[in-house]
């Protein structure tokens, strides 16, 4: 017996297990693969503030950032967090200009530094990035960290603490009782507990719809490519303006391959030397492979903003899924019309950033029935 | 031969690292590369993929063929960010 199942070993799963544990509660996590082997490590480490939506999202990162300064330590093992690295957004017309300046006016409202600067200052701050741009936006507090240690640090985290962790092992059904999630049914046996947490990022929809629960979260993949390991190139991580244009506002690009493949930039270098680069956004069910059409528009917008890169090899292209919802905010919380069923998934591109937060605030909600940070715009019942 | 012995020459992992990951619950080649960034550098585990297969067997019990190696993704050796076109050169 259980006091908390949680489902899915990934990133959020994994910080909700530590979380958990941490309050004292009894754990077992439930993975169908292996711990961080979905999206965690299929993703880039960008921990910033100006990529995430104005309003309660941004809160919750402006939390979770506060959090990772202490990680490495909490956790006991380094999880390569750069805490200063800074976030520049290039950009490359007026209409850009315009229309992030409007979003960082909304973002300073949760009281972080974004602002737009020159072309000359960006450049001044990461001397490879492309002069020919209009400008940039910057956000000096931006980080990045990696998403594999992070996640491996949060499972081993938990373990020590007690939790225990059954890989391979997929969930096929809830055990139900008088209205109320009381276990799970997998393909390793039943297990009950008095709490069930749905992590099951991409995955998530899928397994809500084995309780009878019909929640719109579904699978956006995104394509990378990591680079031969350079010497230092890049500190801050780079997103071009396209990357929040497509995230927030996509109903003002006009070009349809654009929109499709939702192809943008994204690009930071890691502690090992190797750059990853992505900013692709496309929805082809759970089809995870590598395509001509995104490889060679990833490949131009890099050398685009940092030409020097055309004579740095590619040594993998790799592609994740990230779990979409429709209003771009995640689901968590208690689900109404299952008591004991927990939500914590949807966090799209920002489920590495979010992670240690979401953690905390769902492991308050099943131990005392209340959160630090009210969470009521990310309860999954908006959709039931 | 000791535990500090490197197994994966691109990203220095040692044989001590790649038996600690398996005993934290790696049962494939990927489970051992999320844990240890075997297989993760410049050849892509050309080299070392097939020995941390036959560890991963040995260790859990398992037939080296049985193990799943990893997964294989463009490009088969590094290319050049340069190289790749884009629609122009269709």
């Amino acid at each position: 017996m259980y006091d908390v199942i949680v489902m899915g070993g990934g990133i959020i799963g994994c910080s909700v297990a530590w979380q958990l544990s941490k309050l004292g509660k009894k754990v077992l996590i439930v993975e169908r693969t292996d711990i961080a082997s979905g999206s965690a490590g299929a993703t880039d480490g960008v921990v910033g503030y100006h990529t995430k939506k104005p309003g309660p999202q941004l809160d919750l990162a402006v939390q979770s950032i506060e959090m990772f300064k202490t990680l490495n330590e909490e956790l006991g093992m380094d999880v390569e967090y750069g805490l200063e690295a800074g976030g520049i957004q290039p950009v490359e017309n007026k209409e850009q200009w315009d229309m992030l300046s409007a979003m960082a006016e909304e973002q300073r409202k949760s009281g972080v530094d974004i602002r737009m600067i020159s072309a000359r200052e960006a450049c001044q701050i990461e001397p490879n990035l492309n002069p020919d741009i209009y400008g940039a936006l910057y956000s000096p507090t931006g980080g990045k960290v990696n998403p594999l240690a992070l996640t491996v640090a949060f499972s081993r985290a938990a373990k020590k603490l007690g939790a225990e962790i059954m890989t391979n092992t997929e969930v096929t059904g809830f055990i139900i009782e008088e209205g109320r999630a009381k276990g799970v049914v997998t393909s390793k046996g039943e297990f009950r507990a008095d709490a069930i947490v749905n992590a099951c990022g991409s995955w998530a929809g899928k397994v809500a719809k084995l309780a009878g629960l019909d929640l719109p979260i579904k699978p956006r993949k995104g394509q990378l490519a990591v680079t031969e390991p350079i010497g230092p190139y890049l500190t801050a991580t780079v997103q071009c303006a396209l990357y929040n244009v497509i995230k927030f506002r996509p109903e003002t690009i006009k070009d349809q391959t654009v929109l499709k493949l939702g192809s943008s930039l994204s690009i930071e270098q890691q502690e090992s030397g190797g750059l990853i680069i992505g900013g692709t956004r496309e929805f082809v069910d759970y089809e995870g492979e590598n395509t001509f059409e995104a490889v060679e528009t990833m490949m131009k917008r890099a050398v685009r903003f940092f030409p020097a890169l055309k004579d740095v090899s590619v040594i993998r292209f790799f592609s994740g899924f990230r779990p979409y919802t429709p209003d771009g905010l995640s689901l968590l919380g208690e689900v109404k019309t299952l008591p004991g069923f927990y939500m914590a998934a949807g966090h799209e591109g920002d489920g590495i950033a979010l992670a240690p937060i979401t953690g905390k605030l769902i492991a308050e909600l099943i131990v005392t029935g209340k959160t630090s940070y009210d969470i009521s715009d990310f309860s999954p019942n908006r959709f039931l | 031969m000791g535990e500090e012995l490197i197994i994966c020459r691109c990203q220095e992992v040692t044989e001590k690292e790649i038996l600690d990951a398996i005993a934290d619950g790696a049962t494939t080649v990927d489970g051992v590369k999320r844990r240890t960034r075997a297989c993760m550098g410049l050849c892509q585990g050309k080299t070392c993929g097939r020995l941390v297969q036959s560890m991963v067997a040995r260790q859990t019990g398992q037939n080296p063929a049985d193990v799943p190696p990893q997964k294989s993704r463009m490009p088969a050796r590094p290319v050049k960010i340069g190289t790749f076109g884009g629609p122009e050169d269709v």
